[in-house]
């Protein structure tokens, strides 16, 4: 843990270095780039869920104008092309173990750019087109012809899991690719079968996507006279893009470039490769041009990798105080065609008894193919589900057994005596304040005014409800960082690998680097997403940035400080314990010389210095961590409804968010309100619909995806709590997720709880409107049958 | 997606885009574009010529005369909806106008292009029936209840271009909607208007064919304009659209609401979701 | 193929460009001004807003050729000259109204715009109804809201140096 300091620029909620170019219309996304001589590629997608590819018969596209080549699976097994390397299962130290059926190796389903034989869900790619202009490059796509043989096919998740469900892969013998079991199973039974009350929950938290509003977008371009790969595309991480790229075409990765600028949002949706990516590099090569693609909305809405999509069923043995005992859980996640990512279903894992000391539980933890588009991690990624499980399961236990929701969360929570806690299925927290989270939350959205606000909601005929949730979360992530600390002329320089999308990299992490080696947060500068500089890194998921960078950052701060004091012991021939660093100066003691950085480092790139100092003022430090931290916080809601329409309108949206140290107040709430909207999202208008007649996505563009808006959204009351985590220097937890983990959880308990007076209706997310209007009538119905 | 290629033409004057669209079989008159264009950039469509009638100045404008509101079809939305002519004489009408769409929309899209396209869910079409307007076009004069035919479909025949609309100034009017939360369009929208004991009740967003009267209303506000006679009247489920934003029971059921709510707050446009 | 000409950010300009070319497309691959985005196909996100004749559009839904003869601003003609940030880009900064940036050119067209020509003092309620054709994924919009609020408050609309 880093000595206590007073921090100059970490704490404080300073406007972000990034802001310049992106309000002056200056940014760098990867449409805004253009090569002289580009082509245009459009894909040839499945219309069907499931169907073998029988032929393609590209002659009728290739006699259009401007149309220069159509290429399919058969070209891409030709040429050698090699699977995408997803490497979907979590393998840090502390990931929840995932196992195929059996104690199996996880089959994941290979993804071959263009699949040779079959479409496993509506919208793959089975054929590009490139052609000169992209309308050509359409047109194009519209007459290649394909025989498809149509194939049954499965899009639900429990019904992929039945045994005569159609199976999407030969390799295994039915859909389940993952069966692993957590937990004390004897000890859990024990507990249930003499617990006083047992209560169960079965839900769905349904299927999301991201809708980043920047679609993805790939340029890309072979040299023939470096043959090197070049390749504009924005993604979760440019490092990791580099090495999958590289891996599918076959060669060194050092042959590929990576440049990921300016990128327009991702919340887990460009954490993995898309195969578009690696088609316009090969095309590329192929053609002898720059080959472009860009997704369209609807492209974006049928094959961005998907959220969520778990089906759950909970029970929790309770005794007759209201102290939680036991908690059984079974999780089925739904995985798509194949499988990139299991972070969702293994992170969840991790996270079933939540913020409370529940001593014992057992976790079934599956996961299926359906012929849908793949799941990966989305914000949050598994752990607003296995909350929504926790906090809906208690908030029914209430219920039924007459306790208040409140108290029977009080009872039963972790208590900061604990930390850090080792939870039922081995997750270890490592700091927090639960109950003072909820007493913060409680008081920021003055629970105490509710009952008087419940009833003027009343006298205009309105249904006023009030939602609670605890949360606690992890951050994982990539366990390896790198940074290159380089002090220029009158900068200082800082190369890492994290991909930020918003989330203000070049600030927090030049407010750590100004704070450590005591420079004016103007003179630091932060250097991302070209992988010809940055050489290592970890990306950015998962809440992981910025604790690894500013871990790393330390640790280089401290070589860089230790190099520039032998360099000035050097210089000034004086022993090395003289040399001191005070005020971002290098002093020799009892002298009155004194250089600062920007002095020091002209002085290091003279010749004749000894080995270690050679190569100017700069370090590269790598770190790599693994034990994981868990932001926590308390939110409450209230929501008023109007049953003559079953409208839905947030009245008010506090949360509390331990967030460990906060290096920039002005973006963690600005996470947190993202996150926010993101859950909340979820909750009311968003789903990835499937007509369970045909298999075909019904939503394809925002005319049927309902969004957050200006106008359907609340203002927010949000606090950060810090609660320093001791694993990591600077005490560093996450702020980007919190504001997700809760929000589905709350906000479908503020509904349940207007909905108390027509018998608390179970309402699946999204909870639109209609669905709200039909459980009043159903109600209704069933009083006046009665 | 990239529309198809295309022709575009600023006529210079009526008689000229008549002749453009006669000459060329499978054009389209293009007016504010966001009817049109979002389906042409989708490949819905492949128009060879795109006539755009938004440049004829004749084409646009609003007026009052002996309780007659005429609005030009090129007129915009915004256009109408801050027009204090519009606001004093329907401000009901005004009122919906504003709620069409989004500012940036509203800008570009005229009552021309919205009306002859028909959306079952648009806005206009229940003020233009609920008010028993008048079509005018280049070559006749069409009354509202004979216009709308089906989802999209009007009595208009190829080639022939609106060119105003002229609204009755009712002693009251008003218009409640309910909108859906990805589309924003409506989910069921009531236009209801009095003219001395006549009333005019049209409902768009929730008939599985399109615009319709509600003539149960309207025989129970000849009795009674208000609210209060709402609860008498039903509305079959069988009649409405079913779609994720809404069953045809729920539909039914918006639509009574509506209607009331529009009755409620007359002279004023209402809008919820 | 149209032969158009056009004011942007106060150069005329000249290009031949096909009939169907969107006002959107000319901006950012015939002008190369990329700063006005493109997020969606249904003319809802509102990422393509620019000012035409003084009245937001959403630039993917006008073609080049209707804005023949026509005044158009995009968000790299906002600032003033010499440089100096228009109060709304200035108070988008300060509140943090943006994240990643990408919905942030048309979010700033259109609150610019909402802020000069609406006719009535500026509340909460009315900017969240009036803001309803631009998404944002980012921001959760409420910082957007007081960046907007603010500027309407300060009701300073040019920027000193701007003539």
């Amino acid at each position: 843990m880093l000595a206590e300091r007073v921090f100059k620029a970490v704490g404080k909620p300073i406007p972000r270095n990034e802001d310049q170019r992106l309000i002056t219309g200056k940014g760098r996304f990867s449409d805004d780039f253009s090569l002289p001589g580009q082509v245009w590629a459009a894909m040839v997608r499945s219309p069907h869920p499931h169907a073998r590819i029988v032929s393609i018969d590209p002659s009728e596209a290739l006699k259009m104008p401007g149309v220069l080549a159509v290429y399919t699976g058969e070209d891409c097994r030709k040429d050698g092309l090699k699977p995408i390397p997803h490497s979907p299962v979590p393998s840090t130290k502390f990931d929840m173990k995932l196992r195929g059926p059996g104690d199996t190796e996880v089959f994941a389903g290979p993804n071959i750019l263009l699949p040779p034989d079959k479409a496993r869900h509506v919208g793959e790619a089975v054929a590009m087109v490139v052609a000169e202009t992209l309308e050509q490059a359409q047109s194009g796509a519209e007459n290649v012809v394909v025989d498809y043989d149509v194939l049954p096919w499965v899009a639900d998740s429990l019904a992929a899991v039945e045994p005569d469900a159609p199976r999407l892969w030969d390799e295994l013998p039915n859909n389940v690719l993952v069966d692993t079991f957590f937990g004390d199973a004897a000890a859990t039974d024990a507990a249930f079968a003499s617990a006083a009350h047992v209560v169960t929950m079965k839900t769905h938290i349904g299927r999301v996507t991201g809708v980043p509003l920047e679609p993805r977008a790939a340029l890309g371009h072979f040299d023939p006279a470096t043959q090197r790969y070049t390749i504009y595309a924005g993604s979760g991480g440019a490092v990791r893009q580099k090495q999958e790229l590289a891996a599918v075409l076959g060669v060194d990765p050092q042959s590929v470039r990576v440049l990921s600028f300016d990128v327009g949002g991702n919340f887990g949706t460009r954490n993995r490769s898309f195969v578009e990516f690696g088609l316009v590099l090969w095309a590329s090569r192929k053609l002898g041009r720059p080959v472009k693609f860009r997704a369209e909305r609807s492209e974006a809405f049928l094959t961005d990798y998907q959220g969520r999509d778990l089906v759950t069923e909970v029970s929790l043995a309770i005794d007759k105080d209201g102290r939680f005992l036991a908690m059984r859980a079974s999780n089925l996640s739904n995985v798509g065609a194949r499988c990139v990512s299991l972070s969702p279903l293994s992170k969840g894992s991790g996270l079933i008894t939540g913020s409370y000391n529940i001593p014992l539980a057992t976790l079934r933890a599956r996961a299926t193919f359906s012929n849908t588009m793949p799941t990966q991690a989305y914000r949050s990624s598994g752990r607003p589900e296995v909350t929504f499980a926790i906090e809906r399961l208690i908030d029914k236990a209430a219920r039924e057994l007459g306790f208040d929701r409140l108290e029977l969360r009080r009872h039963n929570i972790v208590r900061p005596e604990q930390m850090p806690y080792q939870n039922a299925v081995g997750s270890i927290y490592d700091s927090g304040e639960y109950e003072k989270n909820m007493d913060r939350a409680l008081s920021l959205a003055d629970w105490q005014g509710f009952p008087a606000r419940r009833a003027e909601a009343k006298s205009r005929g309105k249904l006023l409800g009030l939602g609670f949730a605890n949360y606690v979360e992890s951050s994982i992530g990539s366990p390896k960082e790198r940074a290159d600390l380089i002090v220029r002329s009158n900068i200082i320089e800082v190369v890492i690998g994290t991909q930020p999308a918003g989330q203000g990299h070049e600030t927090s992490f030049a407010q750590v680097t100004a704070d450590l080696l005591d420079v004016p947060f103007e003179s630091v500068k932060i250097t991302l997403g070209d992988t010809d500089i940055v050489s290592a890194g970890g990306g950015t998921h998962s809440g992981r940035s910025m604790r690894h960078a500013s871990a790393v950052i330390a640790l280089g701060s401290e070589d860089l400080i230790n190099k520039g004091k032998a360099l000035m012991a050097h210089l000034e021939d004086v022993p090395l314990d003289l040399v001191q660093f005070e005020d971002g100066f290098f002093r020799v003691a009892s002298s009155n010389r004194a250089l600062n950085w920007f002095e020091l480092a002209p002085l290091a790139e003279q010749d004749g210095l000894p080995v270690e100092l050679q190569g100017g003022l700069r370090v590269r430090r790598d770190n790599e961590m693994h034990t994981p931290v868990f932001p926590n916080g308390a939110c409450l809601c209230e929501i008023e409804i109007d049953p003559e329409t079953g409208s839905v309108d947030i009245k008010r949206y506090a949360t509390v968010d331990d967030v460990g140290r906060c290096i920039n107040p002005l973006i963690v709430h600005g996470q947190t309100h993202g996150g926010i909207a993101q859950g909340v999202g979820q909750a009311l208008w968003e789903q990835c619909a499937i007509d369970p007649a045909s298999g075909q996505p019904l939503m394809g563009s925002f005319m049927d995806y309902g969004m957050p808006r200006f106008d359907n959204m609340p203002s927010f009351k949000t606090e950060i709590v810090e609660v320093l985590s001791p694993t990591n220097p600077f005490g560093v937890k996450a702020g980007g997720e919190g504001g997700t983990t809760p929000a589905p959880a709350v906000v479908m308990s503020a509904i349940d709880d207007a909905l108390s007076e027509y018998g608390n209706p179970y309402i699946e997310m999204p909870a639109t409107p209609t669905k709200i209007w039909n459980a009043i009538q159903e109600y209704k119905n069933r009083q006046n049958a009665a | 997606m990239v529309m198809y290629p295309t022709r575009y033409h600023r006529p210079k004057s009526l008689e000229e885009a008549l002749k453009l669209h006669s000459d060329n079989e499978e054009a389209s008159y293009l007016s504010g574009g966001h009817t049109l264009l979002p389906a042409l950039k989708q490949r819905l469509a492949r128009p060879s010529d795109l006539i755009d009638l938004a440049v004829l100045p004749d084409l646009r404008g609003i007026k009052l005369e002996k309780n007659v509101l005429s609005i030009g079809a090129t007129t915009t939305h915004a256009e109408v909806a801050t027009s204090l002519v519009v606001r004093k004489a329907i401000p009901a009408l005004a009122g919906m106008v504003g709620s069409i769409g989004d500012r940036h929309v509203r800008n570009r899209g005229t009552i021309g292009g919205s009306v002859a396209n028909n959306d079952p869910a648009a806005d206009y079409p229940s003020a233009v029936l609920g008010l028993g307007a008048t079509v005018i076009t280049d070559r006749r004069r069409i009354a509202a209840d004979d216009f709308f035919v089906a989802l999209y479909e009007t009595t208009l025949e190829p080639g022939e271009i609106i060119t105003r609309i002229d609204f009755p100034v009712p002693d009251q009017a008003g218009y409640a909607k309910f909108r859906s939360a990805a589309s924003r369009y409506a989910v069921a929208a009531v236009f209801v208007a009095k003219f001395g004991s006549a009333a005019r009740a049209a409902v768009t967003g929730a008939g599985s064919a399109g615009v319709f009267r509600l003539r149960d209303l309207e025989e129970a506000l000849t009795r009674d304009f208000g609210p209060a006679v709402v609860a008498q009247c039903k509305v079959d489920p069988a009649m409405m659209m079913e779609d994720l934003a809404g069953s045809s029971e729920y539909r039914a059921n918006l639509v009574l609401v509506m209607a009331r709510r529009a009755l409620q707050h007359l002279g004023e446009a209402c809008s919820y979701k | 193929m149209q032969h158009i000409t056009l004011t942007v950010n106060g150069t005329e300009v000249s290009r031949d460009v096909e009939d169907e070319t969107l006002l959107v497309v000319f901006l950012r691959e015939y002008l190369r001004l990329t700063g006005t985005h493109v997020g969606c196909d249904t003319t809802q996100c509102g990422c393509c807003v620019v000012h035409l004749n003084g009245k937001s559009v959403k630039s993917c839904t006008v073609l080049a050729a209707q804005a023949q003869d026509g005044e158009v601003t995009t968000i790299e003609g906002l600032a003033g000259k010499d440089g100096t940030l228009h109060p709304m880009q200035e108070a988008f900064h300060r509140l943090h109204a943006l994240q990643c940036g990408y919905c942030t050119p048309g979010m700033i067209m259109a609150a610019v715009n909402l802020v000069e020509t609406y006719p009535e003092p500026l509340t909460e309620d009315v900017v969240r109804e009036e803001m309803e054709g631009n998404l944002c994924r980012c921001t959760g919009y409420h910082n957007i809201v007081k960046a907007i609020l603010a500027v309407a408050a300060a009701k300073q609309l040019a920027p000193a140096g701007m003539e």
